[in-house]
C-alpha cells in the first residue's frame, strides 16, 4: 500500500518544484522579515522590552510561532490546493498516474513535500527567535521551549491545513473555490468563534493556552495536547481520504479500500477526540450548573457555624489526604436535626465522626449532609471530624461567575491563558477557600436567592507535611519540624489558604509586623532591582504603612503580611457581595509570577521613566532614591491603591486583578453580618476602602453616556433584587457600588460626614477579629447619633424614583477679606426630579501639567482634590449653596450620585472671577423661594427641544455605513469616538448645555451639506444671539502647529432682511455662551443654522439663545 | 507484448460514446492508430494506459486483464500524452530522474547513467540543466518520449506526438520512434497526421467515431485506393467544377493552370491520369467513400 521510496521520490521533486515557486519564496521571505522585525521591536534591546516578555523563558519561541500561525495556514491553503488541483491540463499528472505507485504514495509524497518546506521555514523562524533569545541579556534560555512550541503550534496547523486542503480540492475539483471556502472557514473561526468553546475550533492554536508557568508548568496540557492531536489526526485522515477519492484508478483494489477504511477510521478517532474535548469543556460548565442547583436547595437551610477547624493534611502527588477536626455550633434560633458541610466535589469524605462516633453522611456534589442522630439545640456545640481525600476540581470555584465570564479569555501579552483557580500538583499547591479544600458550612452561590450566606469567622489550625525542599505558606504563626509545617493563626479568620512550592523567603519585621516575600529561587528580580534599599527598607515600610493607615484611618490587625508569588495562570474574580478578589487572603497577597503584566513590576522601564521624569525637571536622583520611588510606586499603585489608575472604561474589564491589601484591614478582621442587608457589608467595605477613582473614564466616549448613568437608568426601572438576579455582572457591580455610595453620602449628610467616618473607624478599630451583627451596629448608631439607619437603608435600597438636579445659576467672586484673598462660589440648584436627592460639590485646584497628557508619572497622584461637600435637596426644593475657598478654584464638580442627570457628574471650569469687596461671605446652604417666572426676553432652544432639527442629505456608502457601525438597537446617545459620516448623532457631557441632561448633536465635519437648525418662536424685535459651545477646548488633535491655527464654525442666520452667512472663529471662543451677532427678526425669521463645514474633525450643535435688546 | 482488445466501449457520463465495440489485436512493433480529431483515439489510449476505465469490454496484455492487474501493467508501460506540459520548475534531467526513481529500482549511479543515456539518445544531453519550460516544443516532445522510455517499458503509448512540430523536429521524432521499434517493444502511436504512420508503422488501425474503420497494414490500406487517384491539369473553370464534385487532395498552380490530384472512383476528367496512391490518399478515400465523411 505504501512505498517509502515512491513517497520520498515524490516529496523530493515536488518539494523542488515548491521551493522554486515564487509564491513560496515570497511568503517565506516575508515571514522571515516579519519575524525579524517583530523580534527587534518586541524582544531586542533596541527599545527596552517590557519585563513581561522577558520574565518567562517560554515566551519568546511561543510568540515567534504564534505570530506566523495564521498567515502560515493561509499560505499552506494556497500551496496545498495547487499541489493536487485537478484542472484541464492534467496530462502532466497522467504521466505519473501511469507509474506503478499507489494513490497513497502520490498524496503522501506531495504532502510530505509541503511539510518539509514549511517545517524548514519554521525552523528558520525558531532560529531567529533563538538568536534573539541567546543575545538578550535579560531573559533565560529554555531549550525545551524551542522544541515544544513548533511541535504544538506549527506542526498540527500545517498537517491539518494540508489535509483539509487536499481533501476539499479533490472533492470540489476547483482550486479557487476551495481556497475561498477554506479561507472563509478560517475567517469565520477567527471572527465569529474567536475565543469561543475553549478554542476547540482554533486550528492554528493561536488562542489555545499553551504558555508554561515557571512555577507550575503547563496549565491543562492534556486539553492542549488533545486539541492539537485532533488536528494532526484529522489532517492525516484527510490525506488518506484524499488518496481514496483521488481521481486516479487505483493500482490494487484492496489497497484502495484499505486506504479508505484507514482514512475513515482516523476520522472517527479524531471525532472521538473532539467529543472528549467537548466534554472537557462541558463537564466543568455542567458541574457548576449542578452545584448551583444544589445550592438552591441548601442555601435556605439553617446550618451550624464552624467555630474551630483544625486541619491535618498530607500531599500525595496530585492528591491530598486530610482530617478536619471541627467544633460547630448552632447559632440559629431553632434546633437543627440536620447539618451540612461543603467540600470540593472531587474530595471524597472517607470517614465522618460526630462527637467521636461514626455518622452516616450523604453526599450530593459538594454538599455533605449529616442527619443521622443529629439534634442540636440553639447555642449547643458539637465536635465533628471529617477525614477526606482526593484531588481538587477547580471548576467548583467562583460559582457566581457566569459562563461568559468564566470562559472569557485571560489575555497576557499575545496569549490567551488558561484560567486556574487552584493547584494541587506534585510540585506545586495553591488552595483557596473558593475551591472548598477544607469543610465549610456555607452553601455558595444560588441563582434563586440573591441574599448571601452569613459571614462567619473560624479558629483555624493547619498541620501539613510537605515533600523535601518545599515550603508551605498559610496563615498564622508557623513552626516547622521535619518538613511538617504547623500554622496557628492568632485570630479567628473567615478563610484559610495554602501555597506549597519551592519558595525562598525574604522577610523583615517592622513595628511588630513581619513582612515577607516568597518567590521562586530564580525569580529574584525584586532583590536585583531594589538592591540598594536593604538598609532603608524598614523606614520605607513605616512610611508606607503610616500613609495607608492615615488614609484609611484603620489599623493593620495582623502580625504579618506575606507577598507570595503565584503561577501566571492563577485568576480571581470580582464578586457581588465582596469587594476583594482571591488574590487577597488573610495576611497574604498572591502576586503573579515575576510580576506578570503589572507595569510597576517592570523595574527597568520604571527606572527609565524616572530618569526621563527627573531629567525633564532638572532633578538629580541617587540610585537609592530612584529605587525607593519605584518601590513606592509599586506599592501605592498596586497594593495600597493610593494612586488611582490613569483611565478606565467603566463597565468593562470588570475582572481586572485587584491586589489591594484593604481586605486585611476590614473584610478579614471585621464585618457586619446582616441577613436582611447582605449588601451592607460590601458597601461598608467600599466606603472604608475609599479608593480614588480613575482620572478619566472613557465609557461616555464610547457609549454616549457614562456607565454610571446607564446603571442609574437601570435602577429607575428595576428593583435591586431584579438587578442582582437578572443583570450582567458589570451592571450589578456598578449599581451596588452606586447604591453604597449613595447610602453613605446620605448617612454622612444626616449625621455629618466626619462624624460618620470617625464613628466607623472607631468602631472597626475596636472590633477587630470579630463580626458585628447588624443589630449591634444599628443600636450603636442609634445611641451615638439618635438615628435609626434601618429606614435609611430601606429607602436607599428600595427606592427606584430618582432626583434630577438643575444648576440654575453659578456665581463666582474673588473677595478681599481683610488682606486675605478668598474666593466665593454661589450655586443655585433645584431638584426637579421625583425623589429627594444628594449632591456633592467639589472644587479642584488649578493643576499644572507640563509633562504632557500621556506621560505616566511615577509615584505621583497628579490631581489634587479637595474633599467634597454634601447637600440634601428635597424634591422640588431650590437651594443656594455657598462655598468660601482659600485657594483659587479651577473647576467645580457636581456629583449627583444616583439621579436622572446626564452626566451624573458635571465638571465645569470656573472661568474668570468677578472681583468683589466686602465681607458678606456665605458658606453653607439655604432654601430659597421658588424662582421668578422665566425671563420672557430670553429664548433658548437646546438640541433636545422640538425646535431643533437636523438634516443630512448624505446617503452612507457601504463603507461609511460600516464605519458608522450603526447599532440596531434604538440607541439614543452615541460616544464621541463614534463620529458619524452621514448623520447628526446625540451625545452627552458636562461641556454641553442642558437642564438635567446636557447633550449636543455632533457629526463628522464635511462640506456643508449636513445642517442643524434652531427655529425659535420670537416676538418681532432686535435680538442678540448666543451659541453654546465647548469653546476652543475641543479636545482634538489639531495637527502640526495646531495651537496657532484658526478654526471656524459656519452659521447661517435668517433675519428679517434675509440670511447672513457667518464664519465664527471658535479658536477664541469660551466654553458656554458665545455672542454670535445682533439682528432684527420678524415673526417669520430667527432661525439659526450650523453646517458641518469646519477644519476641525467634529462639528457640535448644542443650544442657541436669543436675548431681546 | 501481445495486446488483445475485445468489445471495448467507452460512454462518458454526458452520454457521448467515444469508443464503440472495438476489437483489436496488437503485437510487438509499431502500431499506428489513425483517425480524425474526435475519433476516440485519446480515449482509447487513456484506457490502454489505465488512466481511465472502459465502460465495457476487456483488454489483456500478455494475458493479464488490465483492470485486475493495473499495478503490474503500469510497471510495464510508458505513456506520452497529447499536449504534454511539464512541471515548469524542474530541469530536464530532474524530470527524467523523477520518472526514473518511480519506475525503476536502479541504484543512484546506474540511474544517473540511464538518465544521461536517454538524454543522449533523444539529443537533450546538452540541455540537461535547462528548466523544462525553457525547452522548445520539439525538445519537450523528446523529453516526453524519454520519460516514457525510462522504465524500459514493454508497451509505449504515444498520443499525437508530432502535432505542432516543425518538419525537422517531426523527422527527428520519427527517427527516434523507428529506432525504438527495433527493440522488443510494442509502440502504439496515435495520430491524425498520416505521414507519421506511413513512415513508421507496419500495422495500423483507423478509428472513426469510436469504431474501427480499418485494420491491417498501411500497404493494405493503400491498395484499396489504387486506381482511384487521378492527376490532371485544369483551368479555373474546370477546377471549380471538379472541386465541387470530387475530393481534391492536392492543388499546385502551374502556368495559369492547376495541377490537381483528385480521388474518384471513375475518371473525373478526360485528361485525368492515374497517379501513384499513398496513405494520405487512402485515408481521404476511406473517409469519403467508405465512411461518407467529407474531408475536403
Amino acid at each position: 500500500m505504501i512505498s517509502l521510496k515512491n513517497i520520498l521520490t515524490i516529496s523530493r521533486y515536488e518539494g523542488k518544484v515548491l521551493w522554486r515557486n515564487w509564491f513560496f519564496r515570497i511568503i517565506a521571505l516575508a515571514g522571515v522579515i516579519f519575524e525579524t522585525i517583530f523580534h527587534i521591536a518586541v524582544f531586542s534591546e533596541v527599545d527596552s522590552p517590557p519585563w513581561l516578555v522577558l520574565s518567562n523563558s517560554w515566551i519568546m519561541p511561543y510568540a515567534s510561532m504564534l505570530l506566523i500561525s495564521i498567515p502560515q495556514a493561509a499560505a499552506v491553503i494556497f500551496l496545498a490546493t495547487g499541489l493536487v488541483k485537478k484542472d484541464k491540463k492534467l496530462d502532466t499528472n497522467e504521466v505519473f498516474f501511469v507509474r506503478a505507485m499507489s494513490n497513497l504514495d502520490y498524496v503522501l509524497g506531495k504532502a510530505l513535500a509541503l511539510f518539509k518546506l514549511f517545517f524548514l521555514l519554521n525552523l528558520v523562524f525558531i532560529l531567529i527567535s533563538l538568536i534573539f533569545n541567546l543575545t538578550s541579556p535579560y531573559t533565560t534560555f529554555n531549550p525545551y521551549a524551542f522544541i515544544i512550541y513548533p511541535l504544538l503550534t506549527s506542526l498540527p496547523t500545517i498537517i491539518f491545513t494540508t489535509g483539509i486542503s487536499f481533501l476539499l480540492v479533490t472533492i470540489i475539483k476547483n482550486q479557487p473555490v476551495t481556497i475561498v471556502l477554506l479561507l472563509g472557514i478560517a475567517g469565520v473561526q477567527l471572527i465569529y468563534y474567536f475565543d469561543q468553546f475553549s478554542n476547540i475550533l482554533d486550528f492554528t492554536g493561536f488562542r489555545l493556552s499553551m504558555l508554561s508557568s515557571e512555577i507550575s508548568g503547563f496549565a491543562d496540557l492534556e486539553f492542549a495536547l488533545l486539541q492539537r492531536s485532533f488536528y494532526v489526526i484529522t489532517g492525516i485522515a484527510c490525506l488518506f481520504l484524499t488518496s481514496f477519492l483521488l481521481d486516479r484508478l487505483s493500482g490494487k483494489r484492496l489497497a484502495h479500500i484499505g486506504t479508505g477504511i484507514i482514512g475513515a477510521g482516523l476520522l472517527a478517532f479524531s471525532s472521538l477526540i473532539m467529543v472528549s474535548l467537548w466534554d472537557m469543556r462541558q463537564d466543568p460548565i455542567e458541574l457548576r450548573e449542578a452545584m448551583i442547583t444544589v445550592n438552591d436547595q441548601w442555601i435556605t437551610e439553617p446550618n451550624i457555624t464552624i467555630l474551630e477547624n483544625r486541619i491535618t493534611m498530607e500531599l500525595q502527588e496530585n492528591r491530598m489526604l486530610a482530617t478536619s477536626d471541627m467544633v460547630v455550633k448552632n447559632n440559629s434560633p431553632k434546633p437543627l436535626n440536620k447539618i451540612y458541610f461543603t467540600l470540593n466535589p472531587d474530595l471524597a469524605a472517607e470517614e465522618v465522626l460526630v462527637n467521636g462516633k461514626p455518622a452516616q453522611a450523604s453526599r450530593n456534589l459538594h454538599v455533605l449532609s449529616i442527619e443521622d442522630g443529629i439534634l442540636l439545640n440553639p447555642g449547643e456545640e458539637l465536635s465533628v471530624q471529617i477525614r477526606y481525600g482526593g484531588s481538587v476540581d477547580q471548576a467548583a470555584a467562583h460559582l457566581e461567575v457566569d459562563q461568559e465570564r468564566y470562559e472569557s479569555a485571560m489575555d497576557y501579552f499575545m496569549y490567551s491563558l488558561q484560567k486556574e483557580y487552584a493547584f494541587l500538583q506534585e510540585d506545586y499547591v495553591l488552595l483557596t477557600k473558593d475551591v472548598m479544600w477544607y469543610p465549610g458550612s456555607q452553601a455558595g452561590y444560588s441563582r434563586k436567592y440573591s441574599s448571601r450566606e452569613p459571614l462567619s469567622f473560624t479558629e483555624f489550625e493547619l498541620k501539613i507535611k510537605v515533600p523535601e525542599g518545599m515550603t508551605a505558606i498559610s496563615q498564622g504563626a508557623r513552626s516547622v519540624e521535619n518538613n511538617e509545617y504547623h500554622f496557628s493563626p492568632e485570630y479567628a479568620l473567615p478563610q484559610l489558604s495554602l501555597a506549597v512550592g519551592f519558595y525562598v523567603e525574604k522577610k523583615i519585621t517592622v513595628d511588630n509586623v513581619t513582612y515577607s516575600v516568597y518567590h521562586y529561587p530564580e525569580h529574584d528580580f525584586l532583590e536585583r532591582n531594589l538592591d540598594q534599599l536593604s538598609d532603608t527598607l524598614s523606614y520605607l515600610i513605616t512610611d508606607i504603612v503610616n500613609e495607608y493607615e492615615d488614609a484609611k484611618r484603620l489599623e493593620y490587625p495582623f502580625n504579618r503580611l506575606q507577598f507570595v508569588e503565584t503561577p501566571v495562570f492563577f485568576t480571581a474574580y470580582n464578586k457581588i457581595y465582596e469587594n476583594h478578589q482571591a488574590f487577597l487572603q488573610p495576611e497574604t497577597v498572591y502576586f503573579p509570577e515575576e510580576g506578570g503584566d503589572i507595569r510597576q513590576f517592570d523595574f527597568r522601564r520604571q527606572m527609565e521613566d524616572i530618569d526621563r521624569q527627573s531629567s525633564s525637571r532638572n532633578q538629580s536622583l541617587s540610585e537609592k532614591q530612584k529605587q525607593a520611588t519605584i518601590l513606592n510606586d509599586l506599592v501605592r499603585r498596586v497594593f495600597t491603591r493610593l494612586i488611582a489608575e490613569e483611565y478606565v472604561v467603566d463597565g468593562r474589564n470588570i475582572d481586572n486583578p485587584d491586589y489591594s491589601i484593604f481586605p486585611n484591614f476590614y473584610t478579614y478582621s471585621s464585618g457586619i453580618a446582616s441577613e436582611d442587608w447582605a449588601l451592607l457589608n460590601r458597601s461598608m467595605a467600599n466606603y472604608l476602602r475609599n479608593d480614588r477613582e480613575a482620572q478619566i473614564d472613557y465609557s461616555r466616549n464610547i457609549n454616549g453616556i457614562s456607565f454610571a448613568e446607564e446603571c442609574n437608568e437601570l435602577m429607575r426601572n428595576a428593583s435591586m433584587t431584579e438587578i442582582l438576579t437578572e443583570e450582567k455582572f458589570n451592571r450589578i457591580q456598578r449599581s451596588v457600588s452606586l447604591k453604597g455610595d449613595y447610602l453613605f453620602s446620605y448617612l454622612g449628610q444626616l449625621i455629618g460626614e466626619s462624624n460618620l467616618r470617625s464613628f466607623l473607624h472607631d468602631w472597626f478599630n475596636s472590633h477587630q477579629h470579630q463580626l458585628t451583627t447588624y443589630d449591634q451596629f444599628r443600636e450603636a448608631l442609634k445611641n451615638r447619633f439618635n438615628l435609626d439607619i434601618d429606614p435609611v437603608i430601606q429607602k436607599v435600597y428600595s427606592d427606584t424614583s430618582q432626583p434630577a438636579f438643575e444648576i440654575i445659576d453659578l456665581q463666582k467672586y474673588e473677595v478681599l477679606d481683610g488682606d486675605r484673598k478668598r474666593y466665593q462660589v454661589l450655586v443655585e440648584i433645584k431638584n426637579t426630579g421625583e425623589n429627594d436627592g444628594i449632591i456633592e460639590v467639589k472644587f479642584n485646584a488649578e493643576e499644572e501639567n507640563e509633562e504632557g497628557y500621556f506621560n505616566q508619572r511615577i509615584n505621583e497622584q497628579p490631581e489634587t482634590e479637595t474633599p467634597g461637600r454634601l447637600s440634601v435637596i428635597r424634591q422640588g426644593e431650590h437651594k443656594l449653596l455657598g462655598f468660601v475657598l482659600d485657594e483659587k478654584p479651577d473647576k467645580i464638580t457636581f456629583n449627583t450620585l444616583i439621579s436622572r442627570n446626564i452626566p451624573s457628574v458635571i465638571t465645569m471650569p470656573i472661568g474668570p472671577l468677578t472681583q468683589r469687596s466686602g465681607n458678606n461671605l456665605f458658606d453653607g446652604e439655604r432654601v430659597i423661594a421658588a424662582e421668578s417666572e422665566s425671563d420672557v426676553s430670553e429664548v433658548i432652544v437646546d438640541n433636545d427641544d422640538p425646535e431643533f432639527t437636523s438634516f443630512s442629505p448624505i446617503k452612507p456608502t457601504y463603507l461609511k455605513a460600516f464605519l458608522d457601525k450603526q447599532k440596531t438597537t434604538d440607541q439614543r446617545y452615541y460616544g464621541s469616538w463614534d463620529r458619524s459620516y452621514s448623520k447628526w448623532l446625540e451625545t452627552t457631557g458636562s461641556d454641553y448645555y442642558g437642564r438635567v441632561i446636557r447633550s449636543a448633536h455632533f457629526t463628522r465635519s464635511g462640506t456643508g451639506e449636513k445642517q442643524a437648525s434652531w427655529t425659535p418662536y420670537l416676538e418681532e424685535g432686535y435680538y442678540d444671539i448666543y451659541v453654546y459651545m465647548k469653546g476652543k477646548n475641543q479636545n482634538e488633535y489639531l495637527g502640526r502647529d495646531g495651537e496657532n491655527r484658526q478654526f471656524f464654525n459656519h452659521y447661517l442666520v435668517q433675519h428679517a432682511d434675509g440670511t447672513d452667512d457667518i464664519r465664527f472663529n471658535i479658536s477664541g471662543a469660551e466654553p458656554g455662551w458665545n455672542f454670535l451677532g445682533s439682528y432684527y427678526f420678524d415673526q417669520n425669521s430667527g432661525k439659526v443654522t450650523i453646517t458641518d463645514e469646519c477644519d476641525l474633525r467634529t462639528v457640535y450643535a448644542d443650544a442657541v439663545k436669543w436675548v431681546r435688546q | 507484448m501481445d495486446i488483445k482488445i475485445s468489445g471495448l466501449s467507452k460512454v462518458y457520463p454526458n452520454g457521448h460514446a467515444a469508443i464503440k465495440n472495438v476489437n483489436l489485436e496488437i503485437e510487438s512493433g509499431m502500431f499506428g492508430l489513425l483517425g480524425p480529431n474526435g475519433a476516440g483515439k485519446s480515449s482509447f489510449m487513456r484506457i490502454l494506459v489505465t488512466v481511465q476505465k472502459a465502460t465495457s469490454g476487456t483488454i489483456t496484455m500478455d494475458g493479464l486483464n488490465i483492470n485486475e492487474h493495473r499495478h503490474k501493467i503500469r510497471s510495464q508501460i510508458g505513456y506520452l500524452p497529447q499536449d504534454f506540459t511539464f512541471f515548469s520548475k524542474l530541469k530536464a534531467w530532474e524530470f527524467l530522474d523523477y520518472a526514473a526513481r518511480l519506475s525503476t529500482s536502479l541504484k543512484n549511479k546506474e540511474r544517473q547513467t540511464r538518465v544521461n543515456e536517454l538524454l543522449e539518445q533523444v539529443g537533450l544531453l546538452d540541455v540537461r540543466e535547462r528548466l523544462a519550460n525553457k525547452l522548445s516544443g520539439g525538445m519537450k516532445r523528446r523529453l516526453g518520449i524519454a520519460q516514457a522510455m525510462i522504465g524500459n517499458p514493454k508497451l509505449l503509448v504515444i498520443d499525437e506526438p508530432t502535432t505542432g512540430l516543425d518538419p525537422e523536429e517531426r523527422i527527428r521524432f520519427r527517427n527516434i520512434l523507428s529506432d525504438l521499434s527495433q527493440r522488443d517493444v510494442t509502440i502504439i502511436l496515435s495520430t491524425h497526421i498520416v505521414g507519421d504512420i506511413s513512415s513508421t508503422c507496419h500495422n495500423m488501425a483507423m478509428l472513426n467515431k469510436g469504431e474501427v474503420a480499418f485494420k491491417g497494414s498501411p500497404e493494405g490500406m493503400i491498395e484499396q485506393v489504387r486506381g482511384h487517384v487521378w492527376q490532371v491539369m485544369l483551368d479555373d473553370e474546370e477546377f471549380n467544377s471538379i472541386k465541387s464534385r470530387y475530393s481534391v487532395v492536392s492543388t499546385i498552380p502551374a502556368a495559369g493552370k492547376w495541377e490537381v490530384q483528385v480521388i474518384a472512383k471513375d475518371k473525373p476528367h478526360q485528361d485525368a491520369l492515374h497517379a501513384n496512391p499513398n496513405l494520405e490518399h487512402a485515408y481521404v478515400y476511406f473517409m469519403e467513400n467508405e465512411l461518407g465523411v467529407s474531408l475536403v
